[in-house]
């Protein structure tokens, strides 16, 4: 922790006169450090999913504190993702309404692809960003406050492992509410979506609810889409919460950390899974 | 029942009063920008910190977007085997909503937070109080710079990120479902429009100005140390993504 700290600290000053080589020098520490940057938070993100998964299977499991972390992950969550889903909705069948009038003049086919491509893309994924934005961002600040007020060094003074106390609960909740929560967005999403292509564009939502494209294969990649989200972001979130140092300032810099590297890893994950779903499931 | 109402009643009131805490601040920095009352310098580093530090970020993020619209409209395409419409779909997703949304949610992690954080952080260790006393406006030093960077800088983020997607569109296409570049490109060029590009950039404007007003109020709102500013940096991201999404909304609506 301390060589990051320094090496962190460091990257923001200049280099001394003595250690300035020339353009070379400069040119491939340009190209290392984000590389060194990025081994290193994949490194240690991926220790602690090592220690949470231990943990989880082979500890005692607070459960108490698990049921706690899910109502605050789930139930404090559902508005949130109701309003910002509903929106969602109605925006694609806005936009996809209009341009299938456009170019193919029939609407009958938009419900049976939208909800397709809900269940394929939109659904688990936006509701995976909308969890590390609001449940991420509290997961990190929750940790890096313990951890800069020396919460977290109390527990493992009194022989608590900070991992198996504060990180395991929150990785169940979150796991579980990530794919309960992606189920609501589904029904709220095509349910928004259907009440707009009624209102704007006349479409019967009898004419609309349309199962007929879809296969297993929605299921299966909805399934793990929202599994893979829901491993990710908490285990990501206590990750920037732990390494927090410093004071107020730390806290701000973990929960920006947690936010921006739980969002780019959903949408890596994201890509990595539909390229699989492609190639595997829908060729 | 009466708990129910003192719960709503609670939480209308302040919603309100957060909004009504941006209108005020957004007056105050529209004066600080027309009488040209902002820091100058100030305004250069934060125009480079928060448009150069997150150039990799948007770039990223872009080049993901643009694959995953193609492989999703690559699945639709190949059913009808109309392989010319590829570059249409994905561009139209891409320019019009997916892209302005995913860049704008990773603009408002990176930035928008780290815009919180900061400016959280100098309000409870007091250095917002200490400028004051050396006569210096925390309105011109601190947040007109930062509204102006934010706002311009996640316009201009967008313009690279959406050739940044249709880039990482054409390589999914070529890799994936074998369909040459020069189709893709020719498909764009043939059916979207220089609207379909215009009506994502408004879409980007609007919420790099969003994200500004909301990451700047919650910043220089907080109270309450440590804890306080995680507090605030959350309440920062969750009121900035809910804004995106109303946002879009309303502009795909009056758009069309």
């Amino acid at each position: 922790m301390s060589e990051e700290q320094a090496t962190m600290q460091a990257g923001e000053l200049a280099p001394p006169a003595e250690l300035r080589t020339g353009f070379i020098h400069d040119v491939v520490g340009a190209l290392g450090e984000p590389v060194l940057h990025v081994y290193r938070e994949v490194r240690n993100i991926l220790g602690l999913m090592l220690l949470t998964f231990f943990y989880t299977v082979f500890r005692r499991i607070g459960w108490s504190a698990v049921f706690e972390q899910a109502f605050n992950v789930g139930n404090r969550s559902l508005f949130f993702i109701t309003v910002v889903l509903g929106f969602l909705g109605m925006i694609l069948i806005f936009q996809s309404g209009f341009q299938a009038q456009k170019i193919v003049g029939d609407l009958q086919m938009l419900g049976a692809l939208y909800v397709q491509m809900l269940f394929r893309e939109f659904a688990p994924t936006i509701t995976a960003l909308m969890l590390a934005t609001r449940v991420g961002t509290g997961i990190a600040a929750e940790i890096a406050s313990m951890v800069v007020t020396e919460q977290v060094d109390a527990l493992r003074m009194n022989n608590a492992d900070p991992v198996q106390y504060l990180v395991v609960p929150r990785f169940i909740a979150t796991l579980v509410m990530t794919v309960a929560l992606s189920c609501v967005s589904l029904v709220v999403a095509f349910t928004s979506g259907m009440m707009l292509g009624w209102g704007a564009f006349g479409i019967n939502p009898a004419t609309f609810y349309n199962t007929a494209l879809l296969e297993w294969g929605d299921l299966i990649i909805f399934l793990l889409k929202s599994t893979a989200y829901g491993i990710a972001v908490p285990i990501i979130a206590a990750e920037a919460g732990l390494s927090a140092f410093g004071g107020s300032e730390g806290v701000g810099w973990a929960t920006t950390k947690s936010v921006v590297n739980a969002s780019l890893a959903v949408t890596f994950l994201d890509f990595l899974l539909s390229g699989f779903g492609y190639v595997v499931l829908f060729s | 029942m009466s708990r129910l109402l003192a719960a709503i009643g609670a939480r209308a009131l302040s919603a309100s009063t957060e909004l009504g805490g941006m209108v005020i601040m957004l007056l105050h920095i529209f004066r600080g920008i027309f009488t040209w009352q902002m820091d100058v310098m100030e305004t250069w580093r934060n125009l480079y910190k928060v448009g150069v530090k997150s150039f990799p970020i948007v770039v990223v993020t872009a080049l993901l977007v643009g694959a995953i619209m193609v492989i999703q409209t690559g699945a639709l395409v190949a059913q009808y085997d109309a392989y010319g419409l590829l570059g249409w779909g994905a561009g139209f997703a891409t320019l019009r909503e997916v892209g302005p949304i995913m860049i704008g949610l990773m603009f408002s992690g990176r930035v928008g937070a780290n815009n919180t954080a900061e400016l959280g952080t100098m309000k409870v260790t007091e250095q917002v109080d200490a400028l004051r006393a050396l006569a210096i406006d925390p309105m011109t030093y601190l947040l007109v710079p930062r509204f102006v960077s934010i706002v311009l800088m996640m316009f201009l983020l967008t313009i690279v990120g959406d050739l940044t997607a249709l880039l990482g569109g054409a390589l999914t296409a070529q890799l994936l479902l074998g369909v040459e570049p020069l189709l893709f490109f020719w498909s764009i060029d043939e059916y979207l429009l220089t609207e379909d590009l215009f009506n994502g950039l408004y879409k980007a404007f609007t919420f790099g100005f969003a994200i500004a007003v909301v990451s700047c109020h919650f910043g220089i709102t907080t109270s309450g140390g440590a804890v306080g500013v995680g507090r605030a940096v959350n309440a920062s991201v969750v009121a900035s993504a809910v804004s995106i999404f109303v946002l879009d909304y309303l502009l795909t609506y009056l758009l069309g």
